[in-house]
């Protein structure tokens, strides 16, 4: 009688459980289509949300695409670009310790992140923190990039550098930019980004280099032809540098910087009283050239000051202009005096008094032009020469 | 010998029925049922929040910016047409699931009406869905409750297994709403059972796991929030998560009393103001959502994620901690179908990440990330406000999947858990119930209960103490210079039994005097005690026997003291007395 109770709630049991197994498969079933759909317009929503966000983030719209990332983020959480955008609306919607602080916590996921480190290392531009910039900036350059990596490695870089510039970090920039010229990009492009960061660094000699690198594989790129002319006249190799400003003026024959160039590096070339291959008639014809050129400009800087010297502002300067004419007017009667033995002696004084000249109406009456440039760059050129061989 | 082809699959027919009469019994039935209950309270639960998701969308709009209209209106209407339907339709759908489920366990014999899952699924999804500062946890615990009283009675389960159906239902639920098998079922045990006992742990753990599993299933494994990496902590740091704890345990006593004193306030208000009452409270979340923190609107996970990721300074943190107590407060007092589990999280990671941004900012070298103090604070409102302090600590390690930050979750969740009791000795589960006249029992309480032990009640023995091997005569001797009438003999090798005086003397007459004592004794031995054994223990043969030994558990041989009835009864005089009883 147990037995057979016993029996017949087992069977009863086994019926209930199989009752309910296939009612869970039709509900999961069911469940599995709602399911289904609802994940389809999470994404959706996610794209329609995101795709708003970035038209109000082009439209300069940052405060409001930050809500759209955030909603987009809802439903498609897990999304690195969502994610990145996000980080970015932020800080472009000066929301600067939030976007760090989110940045931050992605960075600690993915360290080795390229697109994250430069993100960060924006952050740090934008607060001026050259240590973390370089820092992030670094870990962009060598971090991961899923596509392009060498191009945005090389753009991280090119803004690592530019932001040391303008944060006058001259030599940490100049060392940033030998390695990455030591990468040997093939890009024509990102060669003459390099030249033109160098010549920023006022490391003209590697800006030469770098020019000189495009045009061996495009003589014709304007860019760098006057790349080149601007980097070899910085250093004084005013025969190369008429060359490349030669080519690049009869290419563009517009560009007024080319041409001005062209002529302070014509006239040096025409005017220097010390270039090695002329005679010594020509060097005295030269010198007597300068010295009547200074004189002139002295005189023009002189009236142009006669205002100021009238009201008794300038007495120094006046004075100093006036010994500065004294010691003109005894120079012109030296040279005429002077021979052969005394010429070279003669000379240098002559230049000295001429690179004064240049220098202290420069700092009166405003950067000179034309064959005072000339002059002025002459004097410089061998100040710089004297010095060194002083060493 | 070989068997006939058909005799033999015969026979194999009978040996599987004869397994499965063995297997199925209504123990392992019970807990074949709690998979099953699992199961379908994982499928619910997957409804549930698509349904909450679904009307979000709907109402709101995908993103909810504030000065959206719809942040006033739609709360609004819907509390309106949510009044309705609660008070004709599913008047059980108010209020704690929590407190209902423990009613279904010590007063309805584990019914809960299925009405009741079908109404907390409609009116919380509608009102979650349109910006009622509620959660989906405290719903999902009640449906995964209402679906196993369902299932249990059509089963024809024994009222006992009937009963302990409820609470199996609720741990499948709030493990499918919280991803987290081991928060929920120790909630369970913590808040609703009360007690550990190895028939409902292991149902409710077959439930909690297929609940789960169903989750992830369809749901994926992803937990509620994703977790910022977390950083070792310094010793140093630790005050720092002390200052959480402390400021923890002050909100959550504010949260409470704020829901302590309004409630029974309102719900005294006329019976026509209930139609009406949520929808206030809607409008005046709506008015938060439409001047800048839709943020503390519905459930509030996904700002809980963007608060662990640092997406908020430390002013707005604290802004959006404080605006949604006073938010969550407005939700339930109005009696809005929904829970606060969600809340308390979003509160606590709030609150976490407001004091560990402050402390980072005023003092950067004691605080660690914002994201991990979010995390803690999560667990630190949970152990405060819902005063669960084990389900607290597993809770932050189950979501963050985080060992190292085991240190600083059980302080400050201590901490918080001190302040709170000291500030508000009446958990919030137990003041619901209070107020809706309701004598649950208190878990807390029975947590805290000093349980009387035999040492208590224990006397030193004062008379001699025989020995089994002794003579009759010797101990005849013995008992004549005692005053007592009963004596405790010491029997060999183990063991302890008694005889009185007048029994002594009889065999003394009889002649017996030269036979040891244990061999006159009459047969069985006496019961003995430990001195760590509940007092109530002592009960059960303190009135076969007038005096019981107590022995050491190290030596049965050694008496540690006697006990008797007189001594139980005074013991327990005693206590009510100081108790005032």
């Amino acid at each position: 009688m147990f037995s057979s109770s016993l029996h017949s709630a087992t069977n009863r049991r086994l019926l209930i459980l199989a009752g309910l197994l296939v009612v869970a498969i039709a509900a999961f079933l069911a469940v599995g289509r709602l399911v289904r759909r609802y994940g389809e317009q999470q994404k959706a929503l996610a794209r329609r949300m995101f795709a708003q966000g970035n038209s109000e983030q082009a439209a300069g719209e940052p405060e409001h695409a930050l809500e759209d990332y955030r909603a987009a983020l809802q439903y498609d959480r897990t999304n690195f670009t969502y994610q990145l955008s996000l980080a970015r609306a932020l800080r472009d919607s000066g929301r600067t310790a939030e976007a760090r602080d989110y940045l931050l916590t992605l960075w600690e996921n993915n360290p080795q992140d390229g697109a994250i480190n430069l993100a960060l290392g924006r952050l740090a531009v934008r607060e001026g923190s050259v240590e973390n910039a370089v820092h992030y900036y670094h870990n962009a350059v060598y971090g991961i990039w899923p596509e392009d990596a060498d191009k945005h490695r090389f753009d991280a870089e090119f803004e690592l550098v530019d932001f040391l510039l303008k944060e006058g970090a001259i030599p940490q920039a100049q060392a940033e930019l030998i390695s990455l010229e030591a990468s040997h990009p093939t890009d024509l492009d990102t060669r003459l980004r390099i030249a033109d960061l160098f010549a920023r660094s006022h490391d003209s000699e590697h800006a030469l280099a770098s020019y000189q690198e495009v045009l061996r594989r495009d003589r014709n790129d304007i860019n760098a032809l006057n790349g080149a002319g601007q980097a070899a006249l910085a250093l004084g190799r005013y025969r190369i540098a008429q060359n490349y400003l030669r080519a690049a003026a009869e290419l563009d024959p517009n560009d007024l910087a080319a041409s001005s160039s062209l002529q302070l590096s014509t006239m040096i070339l025409q005017s220097d009283p010390m270039a090695s291959h002329i005679s010594a008639g020509e060097r005295r014809e030269r010198i007597n050239s300068a010295l009547a050129q200074a004189s002139a400009r002295l005189a023009s800087c002189a009236q142009a000051r006669a205002g100021d010297l009238q009201s008794g502002n300038v007495n120094h300067a006046s004075d100093g202009m006036q010994v500065l004419q004294s010691r003109l007017d005894l120079m012109k009667n030296d040279m005429k005096r002077s021979n052969a033995k005394s010429d070279e002696d003669t000379a240098s004084s002559a230049l000295d008094l001429v690179g004064e000249i240049e220098r202290q109406t420069a700092q009166l009456c405003g950067a000179p032009v034309a064959m005072d440039a000339a002059l002025l760059r002459i004097s410089a050129d061998r100040a710089a020469s004297e010095s060194e061989s002083g060493k | 010998m070989n068997l006939p082809a058909a005799p033999l699959e015969s026979l194999k027919i009978l040996k599987a029925k004869s397994y499965f009469r063995g297997v199925l019994d209504e123990e392992r039935f019970f807990l074949v049922l709690a998979v099953f209950i699992g199961v379908f309270s994982g499928l619910a639960v997957v409804c549930f929040r698509l349904a909450i998701e679904w009307t979000r969308v709907g109402l709101l709009g995908p993103a909810p910016h504030s000065h959206d209209w719809r942040l006033i209106a739609v709360p609004v209407m819907a509390s309106l047409l949510l009044a309705v339907v609660i008070i004709h339709i599913f008047p059980a759908a108010r209020d704690s699931g929590v407190s209902q489920t423990k009613s279904a366990l010590y007063i309805f014999n584990g019914y809960i009406p299925f009405r009741t899952a079908l109404g907390k699924f409609l009116t919380s999804s509608l009102a979650i869905g349109a910006g009622h500062s509620l959660g989906p946890e405290d719903p999902s615990l009640q449906i995964g409750a209402s679906i196993a009283s369902a299932l249990g009675r059509r089963m024809q389960l024994s009222r006992d297994k009937l009963r302990l159906l409820a609470p199996v239902g609720a741990a499948a639920g709030l493990a499918a709403a919280f991803n987290a098998p081991i928060s929920a079922m120790l909630f369970v045990i913590e808040e609703v059972v009360g007690r550990w006992s190895a028939g409902i742990l292991g149902s409710v753990v077959l439930s909690a796991l297929s609940s789960v599993v169903v989750m992830r299933w369809f749901l994926g494994s992803d937990a509620l929030f994703r977790i910022p990496p977390i950083a070792p902590v310094r010793p140093v740091e630790l005050i720092a998560y002390s200052v959480l704890g402390f400021a923890g345990g002050v909100a959550a006593v504010i949260f409470a009393k704020a829901i302590g004193y309004f409630r029974p306030r309102l719900r005294a208000w006329p019976a026509w103001t209930q139609y009406f009452l949520p929808a206030v409270a809607g409008l005046l979340i709506g008015l938060m959502g439409y001047y800048g923190a839709p943020q503390v609107m519905g459930a509030g996970y996904q700002y809980i994620d963007e608060a662990m990721h640092g997406q908020f300074t430390w002013q707005i943190l604290a802004m959006l901690a404080g605006l949604k107590i006073i938010a969550t407060t407005l939700s339930f007092i109005s009696r809005t179908p929904g829970g606060m589990f969600a809340p308390t999280l979003f509160i606590g990671a709030m609150l976490g990440g407001a004091v560990g941004g402050m402390e980072h900012h005023f003092y950067p070298h004691l605080a660690g990330s914002v994201g991990t103090y979010a995390l803690v604070g999560m667990g630190v409102l949970f152990a405060g406000f819902l005063r669960v302090p084990l389900t607290s600590v597993f809770m932050v390690l189950e979501v963050s999947g985080n060992y190292s930050i085991i240190v600083p979750v059980i302080l400050a969740n201590a901490i918080a858990y001190v302040v709170s009791r000291g500030l508000q000795p009446v958990p919030i589960f137990d003041l619901l119930a209070q107020q809706d006249g309701l004598a649950l029992p208190s878990m807390e309480e029975q947590r805290d209960e000093s349980v009387l032990r035999v040492e208590d009640a224990m006397q030193a023995p004062d008379g001699p103490i025989l020995e089994s091997d002794a003579s009759v005569a010797t101990a005849l001797t013995i008992a004549e210079k005692s005053k007592l009438d009963i004596f405790l003999v010491r029997q060999h090798p183990t063991g302890w039994a008694s005889i009185n005086r007048e029994l002594l003397q009889r065999l003394g007459v009889e002649g017996k005097g030269e036979m040891t004592l244990g061999s006159v004794l009459p047969v069985g031995r006496l019961p003995h005690l430990h001195p760590d054994y509940p007092l109530e223990m002592a009960l059960r043969y303190v009135y076969q026997t007038p005096l019981v030994p107590v022995v050491s558990r190290a030596d049965f041989r050694k008496l540690e003291g006697v006990i008797s009835s007189e001594a139980v009864l005074n013991r327990y005089h005693i206590v009510s007395r100081d108790e005032g009883v």
